[in-house]
């Protein structure tokens, strides 16, 4: 139990919410296929979505076209 | 199509694996593997470029079931940087050169292995991120940089 309180105080230190190491905590408890059940979500992603196939020739070009085509709102767009 | 499940995901570690090809799993997914509690819709692979490489990752992904065109298989195989595939069981983004990592070897180097799935260390997905500056890169990095901190931290714990 003092070594759950130290780690617990440590990563507080390390600048780590209480909110988010408890997250990280219970999510280290379950096994991969149900971490994986609750992470992966289905949602449709306007314009993205919308071609069965895409290739850019760089990452660049990706990018931009992303910024170019896709709603702001989706947050694909550079800083 | 529903979301991206467990078993998509050991059909992509066993096929992939029958079929020599060298990839890690990159971005959010990755992270995820790595135990990330967060929300993401598709799988991200960071494949290696050798030509030899990428006719096999378009031999495994058409035994997944992408149906690809003989001229969208062309254009993985030759190496283009980005490949979106919505025409299979599952969405996957190819990244064959993600911002951030200089070489498919150096986060070879690096990687994770969880349960057989082989993962970008999580300094190289937070790179990748931090390179590409999206604005959802933006607002999910710090919390995925106290992952990071608290992964590392508990690794050392296991192995003292």
């Amino acid at each position: 139990m003092n070594a759950a309180r130290s780690m617990m105080a440590s990563m507080e230190n390390m600048g780590i919410s209480a909110e988010w190491l408890a997250d990280f905590e219970a999510a280290s408890r379950r096994p991969l296929a149900l971490r994986m059940r609750y992470a992966f979500v289905r949602t449709y992603k306007p314009v993205l979505d919308d071609a069965s196939f895409r290739a850019f020739d760089s990452t660049a070009d990706y990018r931009d076209w992303c910024e170019r085509n896709l709603p702001a709102w989706l947050g694909y767009g550079r800083v | 199509m529903g979301a991206f499940e467990y078993r998509q995901a050991l059909e992509i570690r066993d096929v992939f694996s029958r079929h020599g090809v060298r990839y890690l799993f990159i971005g959010k997914s990755g992270a995820i593997l790595l135990g990330y509690p967060d929300t993401t819709q598709d799988a991200d692979l960071f494949p290696d470029k050798s030509p030899i490489n990428t006719r096999a990752v378009v031999a495994a992904l058409r035994e997944l079931g992408f149906s690809l065109s003989d001229a969208e298989a062309a254009e993985i195989e030759r190496g283009k940087d980005f490949v979106q595939l919505r025409n299979g069981p599952f969405d996957v983004d190819l990244v064959f050169a993600p911002d951030g990592i200089e070489r498919f070897g150096d986060a070879w180097e690096r990687r994770v292995d969880v349960e057989g799935f082989p993962v970008c260390h999580p300094d190289d997905i937070i790179a990748s991120k931090a390179a590409a500056n999206r604005v959802k890169d933006r607002e999910s990095l710090p919390r995925l940089r106290a992952f990071r901190d608290y992964w590392v931290a508990q690794r050392q714990r296991g192995s003292s």
